[in-house]
């Protein structure tokens, strides 16, 4: 396995790479006399990028990927086929059924934690062994490892409801630079355009003087505070270009019906613009997903919501070629009890779970793991958050046993160590 | 110095009292209705059997349940000497409900797309109403499950419930619209608007109109549910709203006292002319409460945990209730005395309703 390229790979500028670099490029990639619509083709191939749809709260396993109709907990929905032979899904799911030939699906995880704020943390980074540090998140970690390819945007995107800002703390260790560039609704950071009454010319003396400043202050400090600091700014000034990505009503229409016009479709068709512009880490978050009361009810009504989008995403990504590079995980903190409570609604269930995957790296059309009929069980060997973070890994090309981070000199793990990937979904 | 055993005050004659323990079905109970003729009581349950009890003796006693429904049996409806089912597949049955190895009458497999919410029988007996999660409202003819007529209403349809001369049926949605069709024609004539019972939380549809009832003369129909805080956990205070049928104007409401009560769950008219209704919130949290129209305080109520379904015999001197275990909720993998994984149940509990002073 050829060790994973690192940032300083990625950093020569868009312009310089396509423009009068042209030809040595496509010599050095042995394209021989290339166009530049060839190189862009090429540069489009080698990407590596990472959807992640995150259901916060827990979405129901039994009522998505792995139901148990007619049984003690099987609640009111039928399962039904899907384009898989043997592999059927909810009912509530019908539209992700009819795309089950690119997913695979992890019906046997089963993590440590039953509570939100600690299990989140704790999936989203992989649950290292503890080391007296704080370990990046998954978006954090692609970020670094992966870089920001060749987009000029950020590498680690959120697109989620409520706020947006910078998220500096999903990096952990690895340093504020590789924190989420949050966007609250889809929408871009507020006051990102210049003030209609700054010219361009005062604004480029404040921007001098401003990195004046931040060298100054970045003497005395650690690298990683000074690097952080300009690259927000560096990042404002790419957006700013950028500011049509945002207007999804510039894009045709049927785009907009086929993924809905509700939160999580606008913003998963965002998503697909920003990985079709080339950022390399996309989450997606949707919230309300804790269904302990009237569960049944509350699944009718929003699972049909993740499962339109979900199913557009996945089809638009095939259809633009672009699903050998776009990995896809869709997934939460754990999923929901089998047991259905007195308020009819199910509670926290990290024991027996699902994972659903696709593009990069991923076989189509699998299901790896099983539960009892019951789903009270994992029968198979079961799939802690480290093995998921394996798996991910080896999907991207990158070797998790032989790749570490370096924190400040000391290695560490990018994967619990102790874990491994889940061979049957790994193409 | 012993103190005295402090005597156990006399049971108050004029209140409900309890018959007995719950008898324990070993499933959870969506709805309880009693036969006609007060001898039976059919409860419609969460493994896809419709359990019986001969309930003329003091003790119930079991009687072989109807089986052939999947998933979640979630609609009854009594005739003269006919039981109406309905389930979450779809599937919408008749039996006769005193046969010892009932086989059914008839059976529509596919009378919805999915979740039958509920059924009700025209006052005359010939007609029966269903209406399902797929937005339809459907009319069959009772006596052999033929389809009348099909009235689509694009949301998803809680409730359903004929007018008291049997030519108008009612139809309750998600979003708190109630409206009244034409039986022979399907024509809508009005719409009663409960939109309190119903919010959009995020990505959520939280609510409906759950429960439609008309007092015994047919003239005020009460809508019932909740009014919703949230979804996901769902906080909602229950809610009863009642409407004069002829004008459509608003009569009266009642509210619950927080928003852990949750959703009134069922609800029934006392021929004594009250209202008797089940109400089910947060697990452990429920009751059931007879409350007079226009009244702000209901002047019976039974704390019970998680209360789905509630009937009352013919006559009313009797009531039934499907309760919830207690410690029914819990994250993880919480386990039963046995070591096992444990299916929570319904336990129901009888009580003789004493007629009004």
């Amino acid at each position: 396995m050829p060790p994973p390229c690192t940032p300083a790979d990625h950093r020569l500028s868009r312009r310089r790479w396509l423009g009068s670099a042209a030809g040595a490029t496509a010599g050095a990639l042995g394209l021989g006399a290339v166009s530049l619509p060839e190189l862009t083709a090429e540069l489009r191939k080698q990407r590596r990028q990472v959807l992640f749809v995150w259901l916060d709260g827990g979405m129901s396993q039994l009522e998505s990927w792995d139901p148990k109709p007619n049984t003690p907990f099987g609640g009111p929905f039928r399962s039904i086929q899907t384009a898989v032979p043997g592999i059927r899904v909810s009912e509530l799911m019908p539209k992700s059924a009819g795309v089950m030939k690119h997913l695979a699906l992890i019906r046997s995880v089963s993590t440590q934690d039953n509570s939100h704020s600690a299990g989140v943390d704790r999936v989203q980074r992989g649950d290292p062994k503890p080391r007296g540090v704080t370990y990046p998140l998954f978006g954090s970690a692609v970020a670094k490892l992966v870089g920001p390819g060749d987009s000029g945007l950020p590498p680690y995107v959120w697109v989620k409801p409520m706020n947006g800002g910078f998220i500096f703390k999903d990096a952990g260790f690895l340093g504020p630079k590789y924190g989420a560039l949050a966007l609250g609704d889809g929408k871009p950071p507020e006051n990102l355009l210049r003030p209609a009454g700054l010219s361009a010319e005062d604004d480029a003396e404040r921007n001098d003087l401003r990195r004046l400043v931040d060298q100054r202050y970045a003497a005395d400090r650690r690298k990683e505070y000074g690097e952080a600091n300009g690259y927000a700014f560096e990042m404002a000034a790419q957006l700013q270009k950028r500011i049509a990505l945002f207007d999804l009503s510039k894009l045709p229409q049927k785009d907009q019906d086929r993924y809905g016009t509700h939160d999580l479709g606008r913003h998963l068709l965002l998503a697909r613009r920003l990985l079709e512009e080339g950022v390399t880490f996309v989450k997606v978050t949707s919230y309300g997903w804790d269904t302990h009361g009237d569960h049944f009810n509350g699944a009718a009504s929003l699972h049909p919501q993740f499962d339109r989008p979900f199913a557009a995403v996945i089809e638009d990504l095939h259809e633009r070629g672009m699903l050998d590079n776009v990995l896809v995980v869709a997934m939460a903190e754990f999923g929901r009890t089998p047991r259905i409570n007195g308020h009819l609604g199910r509670d926290h269930w990290p024991e027996a779970w699902s994972v659903c995957m696709a593009g990069r790296g991923i076989k189509r059309g699998v299901v790896a793991g099983k539960t009892n009929a019951t789903g009270s069980e994992v029968t198979s060997d079961p799939v802690d958050a480290g093995g998921l973070f394996h798996t991910w890994w080896r999907a991207l090309g990158i070797d998790p046993t032989t790749t570490h981070y370096k924190n400040a000199s000391q290695p560490l793990p990018i994967a619990h160590e102790d874990m491994k990937p889940v061979a049957e979904v790994l193409a | 110095m012993l103190q005295p055993k402090p005597k156990t005050p006399p049971a108050d004659p004029t209140k409900p009292a309890e018959l007995g323990k719950p008898i324990d079905p070993p499933a959870q109970i969506l709805r309880v209705r009693f036969a006609p003729d007060g001898t039976l009581l059919a409860a419609a349950c969460s493994d896809g059997l419709v359990r019986r009890w001969d309930v003329t003796a003091d003790a119930p006693a079991d009687l072989p349940p109807l089986a052939g429904h999947n998933g979640w049996v979630t609609g009854l409806a009594f005739g003269k000497d006919v039981l109406f089912s309905a389930d979450s597949w779809g599937r919408v049955s008749a039996w006769n409900p005193a046969a010892k190895d009932a086989k059914p009458l008839w059976t529509v497999e596919a009378a919805h797309d999915g979740w039958v919410r509920t059924v009700a029988l025209a006052p005359d007996g010939t007609t029966l109403a269903t209406c399902g999660k797929d937005g339809f409202v459907r009319l069959w003819n009772a006596n052999d499950g033929t389809k009348r007529s099909d009235v689509a209403t694009v949301a998803d349809t809680l409730s359903v419930a004929f007018g008291a001369d049997g030519k108008t049926v009612l139809a309750g949605d998600l979003f708190g619209l109630v409206r009244e069709f034409e039986v022979a024609g399907g024509k809508v004539l009005r719409t009663f608007e409960a939109k309190e019972l119903h919010k959009h939380d995020r990505l959520q549809n939280v609510g409906g109109a759950r429960c439609l009832l008309f007092d015994a003369a047919g003239k005020t129909l009460l809508v019932a549910g909740a009014e919703p805080k949230t979804g996901g956990f769902v906080q909602c205070t229950p809610l009863l709203i009642a409407f004069d049928r002829a004008s459509g104007k608003r009569l009266w409401q009642w509210k619950g006292a927080n928003d852990n009560e949750g959703y009134i769950t069922d609800l029934a008219w006392h021929p004594d002319g009250y209202v008797v209704a089940s109400a089910s919130g947060q697990p452990g949290q429920g009751k059931v409460f007879f409350l007079k129209p226009g009244e702000a305080v209901p002047f019976f109520v039974s704390p019970k945990p998680n209360v789905h379904s509630v009937a009352l015999s013919p006559d009313g001197t009797r009531m039934a209730a499907a309760l919830t275990n207690a410690n029914s909720s819990g994250n993880g993998k919480v386990k039963g005395k046995g070591g096992e994984y444990p299916a929570n149940v319904s336990p129901v509990q009888f009580w003789k309703v004493p007629k009004a002073s």
